[in-house]
Order: structure tokens, then sequence, then C-alpha cells
């Protein structure tokens, strides 16, 4: 196994950096808070001021309190489902690319089935069905929401346990005579790692992108503070008609940037599965301190005299 | 047949990588081609035999620099052409109207999505624009008879065809603008031996009837014996022994022409025992100093580990090499394998 | 052929098994969520609509549950999905007369979307290494936006300050009557404008950034080499290397659209645009089951046939997946 070191793509990086960032503030964002986020006391429809960096609702709330403490609910939520819809991917994938035959075509049929079937509107008929305590229990709605979010996962995972079933290693494991399980865990795991947590975060995306919308829709408890209920407010008050950029903007910033902290790392994954997606490791910079052109064209290498120049002309 | 020279190529290097992180694949390598000439280059993969070709056409991808020497080709009706300093519309208008590729793979060297007819059609209508298409189609059923390919596989995709048919095709694609020169990088290795034998000979027949001068590309030192005029072997980028074809394959000289010759069972003839070269091909980033084949070479002395041996032509020959055992300035005796003609395999066994 | 049957039947088990859990859900989801319903709509709607619900959903019927799957499918056959609670209208009246706009605006900003993302991947792919790469961080931003999200600020910016668009609607509903006249069509227009921006901004990048990939992955095979070594033009040689590269796009399609369908859906509620998506909205406010139900599976069928149609046209383009009778 290779052990992890600090990427060296810069993407990745920054992505992580993201990630850690909205960890942190899953983590310290009720204390941080500022305000009671229910507290509807202060000055309405104000623009950001010292007292309130974000300013306030039409209520008279304070925007940054809710930003904060949201934070969490979305978060643990985004990544019970996450974590919740690989497993079951795993257990799908791997078991269908290993074990093959009926027992794969049926499941792959499953997965496919859950694939086509288009997953919000399933998720918003299902958690209208809930019973309405339910709909505020996190690992109620994780559950629900990596119900209708696995099937990529299983997919992905399934061709590359495919892939591997035939190398080598795995052979000689099985000739060998290792158990099934301990080939399927021991052996193909391992190598299934960069798909699986690429997999792994595409869902998280995919979770807070739903559990977001669920919210804005209206259909979780809108007395809880998530980034969904935040632009929920917004929307049912008409505060973008309002010009509130200050209430509209920063919930819907914040979905964006936890989501393109996660696509960074994956496109470091990508780069990582993919090598031709890699520059070649050489930078523009490399390139142009060297005197060759900014940008590499196909079908005319760069010539670059060094050694010999002039020569006998 | 004239002597007039197609390619010239001076001390010549391609380098991988920019600034402290270039890692030399070709080095100081020159040679010149005569036209209608055939020329073999051997080596094992990595020895820069490709990256070499692709060098001297600027084909070479990212991140391959080329970082000296020059290159000279002599065209018919475009005089000397310098294409290190040519642009690139220069460099496109000599392409496969006087230099034609043919690449390892036809599988991959053809579009998926494409006709093989439609292929042929714009190549030619590329670069000749007053062809009709009536014109085109009659000049592509003609290129696929010289290859010996009924015209109804121009309606056929690639995935349609066998391996050996879309190498075929592939050669009387590359044949189409009539170049001369054409560029052969491993055309038959993905083939079996049967289809292999067969492109080789048919290669042979096409070049006498056509004229073409060719850089052949293998690792198969026993097919070029048959094909090439002269044979060109490489190792870590650099040229260790060049010779005609028949010289080289009756009196190698370099232990590692040896090892090659070794390696491969004759293309016509009997098996005879395969022994291979020990050890792996050397790792550019790291090459010892010395000479470079030294920790592989069962003829080694300190010497050999110290200092790079030269290219020298031996006197009164057309076989130059780069070793030790051959330099005069070495005192011992050279191995009786490498002093020796060898007569077993020559002109194919009765 | 046979690949296009394949692909035919999964989405007819797809359909089955949305059908099926359109069925089951309401009766076997704890809590009895249908008796709750009937419970708070009483004395609220009339007699024959508590009976009509309970009909649909079987409550109080006594029946064994395939007798009522039997019922539900073959009503299901003619076309019948139940009255909608709200509108006190039969569903699939409902849905028919809606059910344009959302096809219009939707199918008009994915295949826009679809296309220019593609076209700009192409390129950006192509040029890897110059100044157009410093878009990556941005457009990935831009795909991360969620679509509801981009659509308030749109609004926000160019309909309710600059006055360059409408704010909501689908036409000027003060001027304009409905039918085929050139006021009625061109308020259409101008009223869907801010909508499909919306949506094919934020469906762009996504294209974009998966065509780039592909055609990085394309320009690395030989017979993009061999297209230079042809010595055809630059222009030649994308085309050869971007008709691969869309290979996977397209395949990605049938996985796209359903996403595609979902975020779009929520633009007509910010745009207040007539739709399935707004009726969608207001069915799950007001717990109007009959209208929820018949709204999943129509948004279910257009997915599916989408998929169909993105398989066919992958068909199309690849021979590969032809081959079979002919040939050899």
């Amino acid at each position: 196994m290779k052990h992890l070191q600090l990427p060296k793509s810069l993407k990745v990086r920054v992505g992580l950096a993201g990630l850690g960032i909205f960890i942190l503030l899953t983590i310290i964002g009720p204390w941080i808070a500022p305000y009671d986020p229910n507290y509807t006391g202060f000055a309405q429809n104000a623009s950001p001021s010292w007292n309130h960096l974000l300013g306030t609702t039409i209520q008279g709330q304070d925007v940054l309190s809710q930003l904060l403490i949201g934070c969490r609910s979305t978060m643990v939520v985004s990544f019970i489902a996450g974590f919740l819809a690989t497993i079951i991917s795993i257990v799908i994938g791997v078991a269908s690319g290993y074990v093959g035959g009926k027992a794969d075509e049926g499941l792959s049929v499953l997965s496919n089935v859950f694939l086509a079937i288009p997953g919000l509107p399933l998720l918003i008929v299902l958690n209208s069905y809930l019973p309405a305590g339910q709909q505020t229990n996190p690992l109620v709605i994780g559950s629900v929401i990596a119900l209708t979010g696995w099937a990529w996962g299983a997919r992905v995972l399934r061709a590359q346990t495919l892939s591997l079933r035939d190398r080598d290693f795995v052979e000689a494991a099985r000739i060998i005579g290792e158990k099934r399980v301990r080939i399927m865990f021991g052996e193909i795991g391992p190598n299934l790692l960069p798909i699986l947590t690429s997999s792994l975060l595409f869902t998280i995306l995919y979770a807070v992108g739903v559990y977001t919308t669920l919210a804005f829709l209206g259909l979780t408890n809108v007395s809880t503070w998530n980034w969904g209920t935040m632009l929920y407010w917004a929307q049912s008050n008409n505060a973008g008609l309002a010009g509130e950029w200050w209430w509209v903007g920063p919930p819907g910033i914040m979905i964006a940037l936890i989501g393109t902290s996660l696509a960074l790392i994956n496109f470091g994954i990508d780069e990582f599965i993919n090598p031709r997606l890699r520059a070649g490791g050489v930078s523009a910079k490399i390139r142009r301190a060297s005197g060759a052109p900014r940008r590499p064209r196909l079908g005319l290498t760069p010539v670059l005299h060094k050694s010999t120049e002039a020569g006998s002309r | 047949m004239t002597d007039k020279t197609i390619l010239e190529v001076q001390n010549f290097d391609v380098d991988y990588g920019y600034g402290d992180a270039a890692v030399r694949a070709v080095s100081d390598v020159s040679f010149t081609l005569g036209a209608s000439k055939v020329l073999g280059v051997a080596g094992e993969s990595g020895s820069g035999k490709s990256t070499l070709v692709y060098g001297l056409t600027r084909l070479l991808r990212e991140p391959g620099v080329i970082v000296g020497g020059e290159v000279k080709f002599h065209l018919d009706g475009e005089g000397e052409f310098d294409i290190l300093s040519a642009s690139e519309e220069e460099i496109r208008k000599i392409r496969w109207s006087h230099i034609s590729i043919v690449l390892q793979s036809a599988l991959s060297a053809l579009n998926p999505l494409r006709r093989i007819g439609r292929e042929f059609d714009e190549v030619l209508r590329v670069h000749d624009a007053n062809l009709s298409k009536e014109q085109r189609r009659e000049r592509s059923e003609e290129l696929l008879a010289l290859v010996g390919l009924r015209p109804d596989r121009l309606r056929r995709f690639p995935h349609e065809l066998s391996g050996g048919q879309r190498q075929r095709i592939m050669i009387a694609m590359a044949l189409a603008l009539r170049p001369e020169l054409v560029i052969m990088d491993e055309p038959t290795t993905a083939l079996d031996v049967v289809t292999q034998r067969e492109i080789v000979s048919e290669l042979a027949e096409l070049r006498r009837q056509l004229g073409f001068a060719m850089i052949f590309i293998t690792h198969d030192l026993s097919l070029l014996v048959e094909l090439a005029d002269d044979i060109m072997v490489m190792y870590a980028g650099q040229i260790v022994e060049r010779a005609p074809a028949k010289e080289l394959h009756d009196a190698p000289r370099h232990p590692y022409t040896l090892g090659l010759m070794n390696s491969f069972p004759p293309l016509h003839g009997e098996r005879t025992e395969l022994e291979g070269i020990p050890g792996s091909p050397p790792d550019l980033k790291a090459l010892p100093t010395g000479c470079p084949f030294s920790p592989r070479c069962a003829f080694a002395m300190d010497k050999c580990r110290q200092e790079r041996p030269p290219l020298v032509l031996e006197v009164g020959t057309e076989h130059s090499v780069a070793c030790w055992l051959h330099d005069s300035s070495y005192q011992g005796a050279v191995p009786v394998e490498l002093s020796k003609r060898l007569a077993k395999n020559s002109g194919g066994a009765q | 052929m046979k690949l296009l049957l394949r692909r035919l039947g999964l989405y007819l088990i797809t359909a089955w098994v949305a059908i099926t859990a359109n069925f089951l859900l309401p009766r076997l989801m704890p809590g009895n969520p249908i008796e709750q319903l009937i419970a708070k709509l009483q004395g609220r709607v009339t007699p024959q609509m508590i009976r009509a619900i309970k009909l649909q959903f079987g409550q109080g019927l006594n029946q064994p549950l395939i007798v009522q799957y039997g019922h539900y499918m073959s009503g299901l056959f003619h076309g019948q999905l139940g009255e909608s609670i709200t509108l006190a209208q039969p569903v699939s009246q409902v849905l028919g007369g809606e059910i344009w706009w959302t096809i219009g605006l939707i199918g008009t900003a994915a295949v826009l979307s679809f296309l220019i993302g593609t076209t700009l991947g192409v390129i950006f792919g192509w040029r890897r290494g110059s100044r157009l790469d410093a878009v990556i961080p941005g457009a990935t931003f831009l795909q991360s936006l969620p679509y509801y999200f981009l659509g308030t600020l749109l609004i926000m910016f160019f309909a309710a300050k600059m006055h360059w668009f409408p704010i909501e609607g689908a036409y000027d509903t003060g001027t304009q009557t409905q039918g085929w006249n050139w006021g009625y069509i061109l308020s259409v227009l101008r009223y869907s404008q801010l909508p499909i921006i919306s949506i094919v901004l934020s469906s762009l990048a996504g294209w974009m950034l998966g065509m780039r990939n592909m055609m990085v992955t394309t320009i690395s095979e030989d017979f993009v080499l061999m297209a230079v070594a042809k010595g055809l033009p630059r222009r030649k040689v994308m085309w050869h290397a971007a008709r691969n590269a869309v290979l996977p796009s397209v395949a990605n399609l049938a996985l796209t659209i359903g996403f595609l369908v979902s975020g779009s859906l929520l633009v007509e509620q910010v745009f207040n645009y007539p739709g399935v998506g707004n009726l969608l909205v207001n069915a799950v406010g007001n717990e109007d089951y009959p209208l929820l139900q018949g709204i999943f599976l129509l948004v279910t069928f257009t997915v599916l046939g989408a998929n169909f149609l993105a398989d066919a046209l992958y068909y199309l383009l690849d021979p590969r997946t032809r081959v079979s009778g002919q040939a050899q």
C-alpha cells in the first residue's frame, strides 16, 4: 500500500483545506455563532454591519448565526447519507462484480433501475409519506437520501472490481485457497480505495444537494436551521426580489463552496486514476523558464537549442 | 537508383522534461539515409528508437523536447527542408505527402468511428484539392489492391477487420501520396508470426516497386536482416552499432547486438536456442557512468565502467561500433563470439 | 440493436418498479400517512372526494393487497391517476395541461446546455495548458451552485434590479391571451429567457468539465497523433478527437438527465413558472398525495423516455455498438 503523503496537486490541497474548514465549522459552528439564530429582536432587513456581519432577516434574525449553526445539520445529514450510501454501494457493487453470474445480473439491474429513477422526485415522495416527527431525524432523512443515491457508486465499484478480479494477485490468493470474503476485502478492497473515495465524495456532494433542496422546499422541519431552510425562508419572504443579497447569498454560496471543495478533491483522484489527465507534470511556468512555448502543441515538438547553439551554418 | 541522400541527422538530442527534471532519451545520434534505402533501427523498449523517429518528425508528444542537433530532409521539389526550424504549416505540408508513418497498433491508429474509405478520402483531399471524389475513390481502391485487399473493405469500420487487414490498410494509407520516406514503428509487433512474415515480404516487394525509403523500427533484429540495407542498434538513447544489414548479422561487434540476435528466432530457418539478455533495460534517470550497457555486459571491463566508448568506424568498412573491446587501445583478445563471422544463420538454413 | 432492446427492457423494469413503489409506499409506510391525511381532510372537502381518496389508496376496503394492486394497475393503464385534492380535477387532466410548459422549458435548456457545454469542453480540452485552464475552478464553483439558488440570484440582479427580464410567470398575463398569436408567442419566448439561462448556466459546467477531461484523454490516443502525422489541418485533427470524446458524454446523458430534470423542476418554482415543478411544490405543501404520485410517475416516465433517446443517440454515434449481423 502506498503511504498517504501531502498531495502535490494544488486542486486537491485547496479542496482538502476547504473540506477541513467545513468540518471545523460543523464542530465549532454553534459555539462561535454570535447570537441565537431564532432571536427575532434585531433591526429587520438590515444590511451587513459590524454587529451583524451578514445582516439580518425580515424577522430581525442574525444571518451569520443561522449560517454557522446551519452548517452542522447540513453536514451531519450529508455525511450520514454519504457513508450509508457508500456502504450499500460497496456491498452491492463489489459483491456483484466479484461473484458474477446470475447474482451479478440481478444486482446490476437493481443498480440500473435506481440509477434511472430520478432521485429527487422519489425522495420528495418518500419524504412526504414520512411521519411528521421523523422528517427532522438526521438518521432517518440521511437513510432516505442514501436509498436514492447509492446506485452510481455501486456501478463504478462493480466495474472496477470486475477488472481487478482477474488480475494476478487475486488469482494467486484464490489458488492459495484464501476465503472469498478475505479476498474481497483483503485483496480487492485496498485497490478499490481511490474509486471508493471518489464515490464517497460524490455521494456526499449529492446528499448536500438534495438535502438542502428538500429543506428549500420546506420538506424538512423548517425551524431547524440548515442552509436549505435559510433559503426556504428567504424565498418565502421574497428576499431576492427585495434585493436582500446578504440573506439570499451566503447559504447558497456555502452549498456551492462545500460542493467545490469535494469536487476539487475528486479532480485529484481522477488524475490519480487516469494519469493522462495529469499535465505530464510540466507546468506552464517551467516550460516558459526553459524557453519552450507555454502550451504543448500536438505535432510540433519544441526545439530548444541549448547545447550546440548555431553550430555550422 | 542514385546515391541521393534523403535524410541527414546530426548530433540529435532529445530530452523528456525540462530543466533539472530533464532526462536524456536520445543522445548524440547522427546518420544519413539514402533515397530508396531501408534503415533498420533495433533495440529493446526504452532504447530510444521510437523517441528518435518521433523526434525527427516532430511528432513526439509532451514532455519530449528536442534539445540539440540538426535534421535535414532532402525531398523532391522541396529542396533542403530543415524540420527543426520549420513552421507548423510548412511541416504540415510535407507530412504524409513526403513522410508518412505506420504505427504499431493499427487498431488504435485508425479512428474507430470512421469507415476506412473516409480516412483515405480525407488524406487524399487534404493534400490534393484537385482530385474529384471519384478519383479519390479510385485511388483508394488502387491502394487497397496494392496490399492485396478487396475494394469493399473501404466500407468497413476498423473493428470489423482483422489485425492483419488493419495493418495492411495502414501501409496502403502510408503510401497514398507516394511519399519518399515511410517510417514504420514496429508495424508487425502486434501480429501473429505468419501475418508478420507475409507483411514483411509484401513491404519488401512494395519498396522494390515504388522505391520509397524506409526507417523500420523493431526490437526483432532477425526481421531487419531480411528487409534493411543498414541496421542501427540503439541502447539507452545512443547508437551502439551500425553496419550494413548482412555485415551486422554475420559479424555483430557489440555484445548488446549479439544479445539481441540471440533473443529472437530467425524469421526463416531453424529455431535455435534463445538466450535473451540478462538484466533489465536501463533507467534513463540513473545511467551508469561509462558504457550504459556495462552492468548487463558479460564482457565488461574496468574501463567500460569508467568511460563511455565513442562510436567508431572500423577502418576500411562501413561498420561502426561503440565498444571498448573493439577500440584500438584495447590490447586483449576480443571474445570469440564478437570477433568471428557467425555462420549458423546466414543465408537461411537449408 | 440487441443493446437498444436491452436498455428498453431495463427501462420497462424501472417503470414497473416506480409504479409499484407508488402503490406500496403509501400503504406500507409506518404511521399510515393516508389515514392521517383523511383525518385532516374531514369536513374540508366533499364526501365524494374522501371516498375517492379512500378508493385510490385502499383505505377501509378490506381488500387484500394483491387485489388492490390489480385495480391500481388496470386504472393506470386507462390513464387514471386519481383526483387532485387541492385542484379538484383529475390528476391526468392537471398534468396534461402543465407538462408542455415543463417540456418546452427544460427540453430547450437541456439541449442548449449540452451543446454549449460540450463545445466549450472540446475547446478547453484541446487547448489544455493554455490560459483557458484558469476557468476550471470557476466552472467547478458554478457547477456546485444549486439551480434554484442561481435562479434566485439572476432574478435578484437581472430582473428585480436591472429590469432586463420579467420577474416571474410564463407570459404577460396582463396583456396577452393564450393562443397562436404573435404577441403571445413573443411574450412566452421573452418570459422563458431567464429561467432557461438559469438552467443552462447551472448545468453547463458539468458538461464542460466532463468533456474537457474526455478530450484530454482522447488526445493521447494514437489515432489523433496519426491525424497530425497525416498532415491534416488542426481543425480536422480536433474534430477527430472531439467526435470520439463526445461518446462518454452521450453515454452519461442517461445518468445526467435525471439530475437535470430534478434541478430544473425547482427553477420553475423560483420563477413561478407554470409546469410540473411548480405543481410538485404545491402538491408537497398541500399534501396532495394523488397529484404528487401522478407527478412522480410522469417525471419518471419522461426521464426514462429521455434516457432511451440518449441511448439511441449513442447507438447512432458509435458503429461499434452496431456490430453483429454484417461484416467478417
